[in-house]
């Protein structure tokens, strides 16, 4: 063989070495993802651990919970923990700890740094607040120990490295179900005080957690960038990088999109079906989140079930739903977002104008003013829904005028004045029902009215409520939540509407992405180490 | 002109201190309670949460007790605590002034150099072709919103074209260069700079024909002075009076920001953030802003009225 032969030859096989090595490295390794992942009703931008009440789709990248919700949000799914029970009467909850987690700095995971947790975040002067915190302080002791009147906090206790206890104040059935977002600290790493959980850098520039991805980079208003986890319990994310980029709005986010800047993001309904339709990968789910009006009983007229039969009469919802809401709407016959919690047989209250005005007739409405329909939404899909109710509700003889005010909104319900009607939305899920809006002294007020949400108490809900905070057993719980449902739609204690389906909207190179639109981002079973951008 | 100056300064600080009256109580008087922004109504609440909730931001004062609390704290420089981040206030308007100032600055500029000279450029061809297109231009320049003109700028250059990004400062893939933010700023910037161009062509314009046609300007052309010494010399000058003023007005902008502009663009900068802390009701950084944005007021008017005297020397101070 001739030198230039040689040449030729060692050139060609150095070639296909790095050619083979190019393509052996691109198959092995995921791309970087970038996504808008505290877009929308679910995200919460520069949020940290123990302050948040929303933002959990991004925060479980970096820190991981006990338990998460599962993927659709129907149950549980374990993280940190592998199972957990109770004793007899649920006031002792036992966690058995995954075996050989360790921390982003290889430091081993144990049953310490869950003990170490919340003794940090119950600690007199803490600043944590939120959904978590409402979790942390049913457990036994940790108000005493957060307000300085104990030395330490008796209700968590290390049992062995990988079993950890919690004792509560009072039974709870559904315990586990509220720590879905207490992400647990490692002890060895924490360097700042519990007042300043809030205000803290360390979350933004060196946080140690046991999720999928590690720190890498965070540019304040701009990006978070993480990389894998090597050891990660359910093995290392294919992705080179994680990427969530920060946006003002939806409609920017939107744009990044179609411009092919990011990969991922939140969408509204009407605007993700015309992505849909340009080819964009949609990622839907139930909002869980219940629209209704919501009557102050305060006000007499409201007291009477034929005044508010009649409201879920005149108004078409089902047509509302499919024709303006464009099928990104699921009616509902009470408060249950999910159709498990909902009864074999209820009143569906078809579209039924003639009913409405006699039931209207019967009940003596005369009505001299317009009633104001307050709301804090202001998204067109509401606005849009919204017209559409004053229109039916104007066919039978009742005048409401939609009046949107977030600001104000809150103060109407906590002082119990300043509002007749209002719709409104409210998270629920099988796990996490919000019995305190409907439980007589759940909802104590400014104005010391200790009935419900409305003003009003119902004794024989009350009694429900009261059976299915103690019932342990998932299935009578479940009937129990049927039960609640039943005696919502018969009385029409509000009037219920729809629950709205969420979506996001991913580019179609993505491969094994997986989003579900849980209230507040869950966190919930995502698998995000399985996560790949397609070259 | 230093005693005008120290007058200025002095006559300022009753009004700064109306500014921040004002605002402190307009917060107070909004609907709604400072913490009721704190719950989410689709999670709710309990009295208890938001007894915890005003004892963390001390709310339980009453009104005037809070304000002279903060005033006091605020001439020594400490403007709190902002109560959705928990970062300091002056730590947080300087992070987005910067990005604010690079924005607006760039808009001001490209505004101000090519709306001045086309307003020349137009009034010394009053009625001709380019005087009657670049008018009807800069009609529409003036009468275009920026969600319009920002929409679609992004819909040509950043999806169509892709010549530019759709938003954010800078790529997040690597470390920015110098070119990163230039090409990240261009679109933003050259959108805002639209309305600029239009505002001070027009100003400019008329401000140059109204000159045009004084006697003095008559009689130094009847002396035989060259066009270029009228224009330059005798016409500008006093055509740049009106324009001084408007620019001047514009100067606030420069840290108010553009709240649609940056909301698109993903620009962090002061209107977004004044919008989120008007939206949160995030009482020490609405009121650490109006501060900042009340001394920048009344700096550019300070400065406006100087650059007066520097155009024309028939202004005196004393």
């Amino acid at each position: 063989m001739s030198g230039q032969k040689k040449l030729w030859w060692t050139l060609l096989a150095m070639a296909m070495i790095l050619s083979f090595s190019t393509a052996t490295a691109s198959a092995q390794g995921g791309g970087t993802l970038i996504g808008g992942f505290d877009v929308g009703p679910g995200g919460l931008p520069q949020t940290v651990p123990w302050v948040q009440t929303a933002g959990n789709t991004w925060l479980s990248k970096i820190w991981s919970p006990l338990v998460s919700y599962n993927e659709d949000v129907s149950g549980l799914a374990p993280q940190l923990a592998v199972a957990w029970e109770a004793n007899e009467d649920n006031t002792i909850w036992t966690f058995t700890l995954r075996e050989g987690v360790v921390w982003h700095d290889g430091e081993p995971f144990t049953a310490k740094d869950v003990k170490f947790t919340f003794d940090f975040v119950l600690s007199p002067g803490s600043t944590f607040s939120g959904p978590p915190q409402a979790a942390a302080l049913t457990i036994l002791g940790a108000r005493a120990y957060n307000a300085g009147e104990a030395a330490e906090l008796a209700g968590v206790r290390v049992v062995d490295d990988l079993t950890v206890e919690f004792e509560l104040e009072a039974p709870n059935p559904r315990f586990p179900f509220k720590l879905v977002d207490s992400y647990i600290l490692p002890a060895h790493a924490v360097n700042f005080a519990p007042s300043e959980i809030a205000t803290t850098d360390w979350w933004f520039t060196n946080p140690v957690g046991t999720g999928p991805f590690m720190h890498e980079e965070f540019v304040r208003d701009q990006f978070w960038a993480v990389v894998p986890n090597p050891n990660y319990w359910n093995g290392a994310p294919r992705l080179d990088r994680l990427i969530n980029r920060y946006f003002e709005d939806e409609t920017a986010a939107i744009l990044a999109l179609e411009a092919g800047e990011i990969h991922f993001t939140y969408a509204s309904g009407d605007v993700a079906l015309q992505l849909g339709e340009k080819g964009y990968t949609l990622h839907q789910g139930p909002s869980g989140v219940t629209n209704y009006f919501i009557f102050n009983y305060r006000n007499p007229v409201f007291q009477d079930v034929r005044v508010r039969q009649a409201f879920l009469y005149a108004i078409d919802r089902q047509a509302i739903a499919e024709v303006i809401l464009g099928g990104t709407a699921q009616v509902v016959p009470c408060l249950g977002a999910f159709p498990n919690m909902w009864p074999a047989e209820y009143n569906d209250y078809a579209y039924n104008p003639d009913l409405a005005r006699q039931l209207l007739a019967e009940a003596g409405w005369q009505q001299t003013e317009p009633i104001e329909l307050v709301t804090y939404y202001s998204s067109q899909f509401h606005m849009d829904a919204m017209a559409a109710q004053q229109q039916y509700l104007a066919d039978v003889g009742i005048n409401v005028v939609p009046r949107v005010d977030a600001d104000g909104y809150n103060a109407y319900f906590y002082t119990g004045e300043g509002w007749q009607i209002s719709y409104r939305g409210l998270g629920n899920n099988p796990g996490n029902y919000p019995f305190q809006f409907y439980e007589t002294g759940g909802y104590p007020n400014a104005v010391g009215d200790t009935g419900t949400l409305m003003g009003q108490s119902f004794p024989e809900l009350d009694a429900l409520i009261a059976a299915a905070r103690q019932e342990a057993d998932p299935d009578r719980y479940t009937e129990l939540l049927q039960e609640i449902c039943a005696f919502q739609n018969e009385n029409a204690i509000e009037a219920y509407m729809w629950t709205a389906l969420r979506f996001g909207v991913a580019s179609t190179d993505l491969v094994d992405f997986y989003w579900f639109p849980a209230p507040g981002g869950g966190p919930y079973e995502d698998h995000p180490e399985l996560w790949a951008v397609a070259e | 002109m230093f005693k005008y100056l120290i007058r200025r300064i002095v006559v300022s600080i009753p009004v700064l201190i109306s500014v921040t009256i004002i605002i402190f109580a307009l917060i107070e008087l909004a609907p709604g309670d400072v913490a009721d922004n704190f719950i989410n109504p689709e999670i709710g609440y309990s009295a208890e949460t938001l007894e915890a909730i005003r004892e963390r931001f001390g709310l339980g004062q009453p009104a005037p007790v809070r304000y002279l609390k903060w005033l006091g704290n605020a001439v020594q420089g400490d403007f709190g605590l902002t109560y959705v981040s928990g970062e300091p206030v002056l730590a947080a308007i300087g992070r987005r002034l910067g990005n604010t100032l690079l924005l607006m600055s760039t808009a001001l500029l490209v505004g101000t150099i090519i709306g001045v000279s086309l307003g020349v450029f137009t009034a010394l061809r009053q009625y001709s072709f380019w005087d009657l297109a670049l008018t009807t231009l800069s009609f529409v320049g003036i009468s275009m919103p920026a969600f319009i003109t920002g929409i679609l700028g992004m819909y040509l250059f950043a999806i169509e074209w892709k010549i530019f990004p759709s938003g954010g400062m800078r790529p997040v893939q690597r470390d920015p260069t110098v070119w990163d933010t230039l090409h990240h700023l261009i679109l933003p910037a050259g959108i805002l700079s639209l309305a600029y161009i239009a505002t001070f062509m027009r100003y400019t314009r008329f401000s140059m024909l109204e000159v045009l046609h004084t006697d003095y300007v008559r009689t130094a052309r009847g002396k035989g002075l060259r066009e270029r010494v009228v224009i330059w010399r005798h016409t500008l000058p006093n055509a740049l009076l009106p324009v001084i003023t408007v620019i001047g007005l514009s100067l606030p902008s420069l840290v108010v920001g553009a709240v649609f502009i940056e909301t698109i663009f993903s620009w962090p900068g002061m209107g977004t953030m004044y919008l989120d802390a008007v939206n949160s009701k995030d009482v020490p950084l609405i009121m650490g802003m109006n501060t900042v944005i009340a001394i920048v007021v009344l700096t550019a008017n300070l400065l406006t009225d100087l650059a007066y005297g520097m155009i024309d020397p028939r202004i005196r101070y004393d």
